[in-house]
């Protein structure tokens, strides 16, 4: 049997449905402002019908890209079942229908599954922040490259900001409030309040750039270029076969420059991985200077080694006495089925404070908590 | 009660030129009574839609800028606690019971109104432009859910004060992050893009009134080809009137070479992009087509 309704408001409220489907989030509300606004419209040209409607459901840049698609689809479906109504006899039989269309055609027939069924038919465009870094097209890399650099600007700001814990931040000195008042003849006016203090955390980042980091070592790298500009007190470094300093490349603000001298200059770019030795470089050349005790230790790796496990293990545990936190970012983290078999990373497991996947802008975002 | 083109005649007469998608938002938000939600890119004229209404509305624009660690004090209200101990000093030896004194201090001539309190007390239906609600916590994100539910703000002191008129909100956003579902649904939504040619040329002329045809012909192709580059800042729309106000102050009548690179500092905003394009103002004169035509 046909669904075919005639009038609006059953139109209007099936068509939300058919967006609900479709990953619209249009509840009785929209469906209530609508018929509300249509009341007091003069709805005659089809074009206003149209923009109320759109200006209505819409909730989203995404939502206002797909609208005017399945408006057009569904009003043309459903004039096209008008025509097959009243000229039943014209077509016996339809072109096969394409997959949206199918399911329209399963709308307005009427045999609707359940919502809570459909609801896994469809899926909600994955925006970009959540696409995992391996596998961003490359006319998307601009963009994602962007959205990186003003998160990673954000979070150095907020981690610039950030004051030490402490739970008498309102408390007012004393001291100083009559000292600052005794020129007033000792009346109270000004009231000083402790202020607490500066958080001055030191970051270390170790990026690993070989070759199965390749997918994600270049946003990384851009991650950190930004978060740098930003955050003075930090130092990163690049490992693969061997150790690399970055901070004074990354400090002169050409990244594109860093990059190429990277990729071009250095041995180590996209070739094996050996972090026990790249880590015990890195303790017995800087740690004593970079390393303290308000120091946080962040290491990009996945873990696979080709080098000495021992001397990885060792060199973990030296770095780990020393920092404050070790942060061990894993892209691969980011599957379910992953666990940390790989030895190298099962060797440094014991001195990670804190082990997270970082494979999507989403992930990066997490980062803030625990810096 | 408002008709949909009022509205666009409403604000055509305002000077801001727009589309129709803009003119139902406006006309919707107004009828519905709900908070628009204005997303963009920056320099497109999202905080110029409340300023027109509220011009064309004949009422106050009452403005709440946001920016990160912005708390509910600097939006609501704050106690003048100076005055209220300077004024408790010159009572000192009057003869009120401390329970009168304290009314006193904690009425009103003490209260420092915030943009949000002012905006529910206010005499007349005011337009409340909360300006970059992306910047600010996620925290204050969810206050400000709760104000613009209940449109009541309770002060301890005092007691509930409710709002004397629903004010008619705006929120902008850069969309540097993701706002709510939550905010969203209360929300109407409106998204302003990068104007197209001709829209942009229309607002060039309506702006800059004295400016050669010319000119703002050869300014906003360049624009718009300027906008197609990858830039890290891309110039918008206002900058495209300073550029245009600048050049025709200068009575300068079509852009060449040498012009673009003394003023491309009112257009771009980063050296780096400065830079840029600098190295391909030819390749983008080209493209312009920007010669020197006569009549």
């Amino acid at each position: 049997m046909t669904n075919r309704l005639t009038s609006l408001p059953q139109n209007i409220v099936q068509f939300c449905r058919y967006l609900r489907q479709h990953g619209f989030t249009v509840g009785i509300e929209e469906e209530t402002m609508i018929l509300q606004s249509l009341q007091q419209f003069d709805y005659t040209s089809a074009e206003s019908f149209f923009l109320l409607l759109k200006m209505i459901i819409c909730r989203s840049k995404s939502n206002l890209d797909d609208f005017d698609e399945h408006f057009r689809q569904y009003w043309k479906r459903l004039d096209k079942q008008l025509d097959a109504k009243t000229k039943a006899t014209a077509k016996k039989k339809q072109p096969a229908p394409q997959a949206q269309f199918a399911s329209l055609s399963a709308w307005l027939k009427g045999n609707q599954k359940k919502e809570t069924e459909e609801t896994a038919s469809y899926s909600i465009r994955e925006s970009l922040s959540q696409k995992d870094f391996s596998a961003v097209p490359d006319n998307e890399v601009a963009e994602l490259m962007k959205c990186i650099r003003s998160l990673a600007r954000r979070l150095a700001a907020k981690a610039n900001r950030r004051y030490e814990g402490t739970n008498r931040i309102n408390l007012p000195d004393l001291r100083q409030t009559l000292r600052k008042n005794l020129r007033r003849g000792g009346e109270l006016i000004d009231i000083m309040h402790r202020r607490p203090k500066r958080n001055r955390v030191k970051l270390l980042m170790l990026c690993d750039v070989s070759k199965s980091m390749e997918l994600y070592s270049a946003f990384l790298l851009q991650f950190m270029y930004a978060f740098q500009q930003v955050y003075q007190r930090m130092e990163t470094f690049t490992f693969s076969t061997a150790l690399q300093r970055l901070t004074p490349m990354l400090q002169q603000k050409h990244f594109g420059e860093a990059l190429e001298w990277l990729s071009a200059g250095n041995e180590g770019w996209n070739s094996g991985t050996r972090i026990g030795e790249s880590l015990h470089a890195f303790v017995n050349d800087y740690s004593h200077k970079l390393i303290d005790s308000k120091t946080i230790v962040i290491i990009c790796s996945d873990g696979w080694d080709t080098g000495n496990i021992d001397l990885l293990k060792q060199s973990m545990r030296q770095i780990h006495t020393k920092a404050k936190k070790v942060i061990w970012l894993n892209p691969l983290a980011g599957y379910t089925a992953w666990r940390p078999e790989v030895a190298g990373m099962k060797a440094a497991m014991p001195f990670v404070d804190v082990f997270a996947g970082v494979y999507n802008i989403d992930s990066l975002r997490k980062l803030s908590k625990w810096i | 009660m408002f008709q949909l083109h009022d509205i666009q005649q409403m604000l055509h007469n305002q000077g801001y030129i727009t589309d129709k998608s803009v003119a139902m938002s406006v006309f919707l938000s107004l009828q519905l009574n709900k908070p628009l939600l204005i997303e963009g890119p920056a320099g497109v004229g999202k905080t110029e839609i409340a300023k027109v209404m509220a011009n064309a509305l004949k009422t106050d624009l009452i403005r709440l800028q946001c920016y990160e660690g912005l708390d509910a004090a600097h939006a609501l209200y704050e106690w003048n606690y100076q005055r209220q101990l300077l004024h408790l000093k010159m009572t000192e030896h009057d003869t009120h019971t401390i329970d009168e004194k304290e009314r006193t201090i904690f009425s009103e001539p003490f209260l420092m109104k915030r943009p949000l309190l002012q905006a529910i007390t206010h005499s007349q239906k005011p337009v409340l432009l909360i300006d970059e609600i992306d910047r600010s916590d996620e925290e204050f994100e969810s206050f400000l859910l709760e104000v613009l539910s209940d449109w009541q703000i309770t002060i301890p002191e005092t007691g509930t004060i409710r709002a004397t008129y629903i004010p008619q909100v705006i929120l902008t956003g850069n969309r540097t992050r993701e706002l709510s579902e939550a905010l969203r649904r209360r929300c109407l939504y409106l998204y302003i893009d990068y104007p197209d040619f001709d829209k942009e040329w229309l607002i060039v002329k309506n702006k800059v009134p004295g400016i050669d045809a010319i000119l703002s012909e050869q300014i906003t192709r360049f624009m718009q080809e300027l906008r197609k580059m990858k830039l890290e800042k891309t110039p918008g729309l206002a900058e495209t009137i300073d550029w245009a106000m600048a050049l025709s102050a200068l009575h300068i009548d079509h852009l060449d070479k040498t012009i673009i690179e003394q003023t491309l500092g009112v257009v771009l905003k980063d050296w780096q992009d400065t830079r840029q394009v600098q190295l391909s103002i030819d390749e983008l004169l080209a493209k312009t087509g920007v010669h020197t035509k006569i009549g």
